[in-house]
């Protein structure tokens, strides 16, 4: 996915238009592309995801912890549909402090658990304002379109 | 002082109950950094070394009837940091698989075995998801610079097979135009099949292995029978 969305962009098959938001983005890691997946396939999906933000955006920062070190999201492991839901907010908090702390307006992850996760619980923490787009959405909102 | 027996039943203890987990259990050093590093540790008595203890000792009825397997996300931070490279999220499903189906929490089980028989979590009829995918289809070439959009359904030898995440056909179906978008700008050769599309995998969640296979099988089967070679699986 990663890989696709680089050799679109490399290739010149797609045109970005770099300028379409100004808002302070962060980028979340999903634990099955980073951690999971360094540790499964020997390579974690870090710099991929971190090269097409830097294509798509002027101003984005990184939430601290990151990459290897990032916190889940509290929505992975089915832990969506288990009905646990009080225990999945709350699992949320740490996510939701970082996010919080960078001062970004806009999440951006690659992953449906994460999006969904986070989209859900925002609001429990006063972040209601806070956008949460997936990097394939954020890629298409900035198509230039000949 | 408080008497080992009067904390547990110490009859229970038996290491050989697991003996046939790869995850490497019994190295469990007790130093806890798995439990500092978890954000779930607290919730309902929980901390992944507590677990891994449980499972060392072979307390199986306790483990597998306890919420702590289910709370638990898989997220892999307490592997990482174990000294000990203890395998705990692996061993977590393990334990989820131990759980009678009946029993397993939620909606996943019902939505796996749904998958199982009709292709997808939703159980939605091939009639309908063509539909919804054609009906999405129209918005987008309804869009400047999209006209003439069309969804490629079961498109022999096309370059890429697109799995479909069955929220993405149920509440969310907006979110499906985004890849479309791009393959489109791209002039990619692409295609999603009309039926056993289901993007996510709950035997992953519940530990089924069986059903896993089933579910990666029939990606598998649609790639042989419309001869793609690529596979975009972003569930």
């Amino acid at each position: 996915m990663f890989d696709l969305l680089i050799k679109y962009i490399r290739e010149g098959r797609i045109t970005l238009d770099k300028s379409k938001y100004d808002v302070l983005a962060t980028y979340h890691d999903p634990c099955n592309y980073g951690r999971k997946a360094e540790r499964l396939f020997g390579h974690g999906f870090f710099d991929e995801p971190r090269w097409v933000m830097d294509q798509c955006l002027e101003n984005w920062v990184d939430l601290y912890p990151d990459r290897n070190d990032q916190f889940c999201c509290g929505g992975g492991g089915g832990t969506m549909t288990t009905g646990y839901n009080e225990e999945r907010i709350y699992y949320g908090r740490k996510k939701m402090e970082q996010i919080k702390a960078t001062g970004a307006g806009m999440v951006v992850v690659p992953c449906h658990s994460c999006h969904g996760q986070l989209n859900n619980i925002k609001k429990e923490y006063g972040m209601e304002e806070l956008t949460v787009k997936y990097l394939w959405e954020l890629v298409a909102d900035i198509l230039v379109i000949n | 002082m408080t008497k080992p027996d009067e904390i547990m039943d110490l009859s229970q203890i038996d290491h050989g109950v697991f003996r046939s987990f790869p995850f490497l259990q019994d190295h469990c050093i007790t130093c806890g950094i798995c439990s500092s590093s978890c954000p779930v540790s607290g919730i309902d008595g929980f901390d992944p070394r507590k677990l891994v203890r449980l499972i060392s000792l072979g307390m199986k009825d306790e483990a597998v009837d306890s919420r702590w397997p289910w709370i638990c996300t898989m997220c892999g931070k307490c592997q990482y940091v174990c000294p000990m490279d203890i395998h705990i999220p692996d061993l977590v499903r393990a334990v989820r698989s131990m759980r009678e189906r009946d029993k397993v929490p939620g909606i996943l089980h019902k939505g796996l075995e749904a998958a199982i028989r009709t292709g997808n979590n939703l159980g939605l009829p091939k009639e309908d998801f063509i539909f919804i995918l054609e009906d999405v289809g129209e918005e987008i070439a309804e869009e400047p610079g999209f006209e003439g959009f069309t969804v490629p359904i079961d498109k022999d030898g096309a370059n890429i097979l697109t799995t479909i995440h069955n929220k993405l056909v149920n509440t969310h179906t907006e979110d499906l135009k985004h890849w479309w978008k791009i393959f489109y700008a791209a002039g990619e050769d692409w295609t999603v099949p009309s039926d056993q599309w289901e993007g996510t995998n709950w035997g992953l969640f519940t530990g089924d292995d069986q059903a896993m296979k089933t579910m990666v099988g029939r990606i598998a089967d649609h790639m042989d029978r419309l001869k793609v070679k690529n596979l975009l699986w972003p569930e």
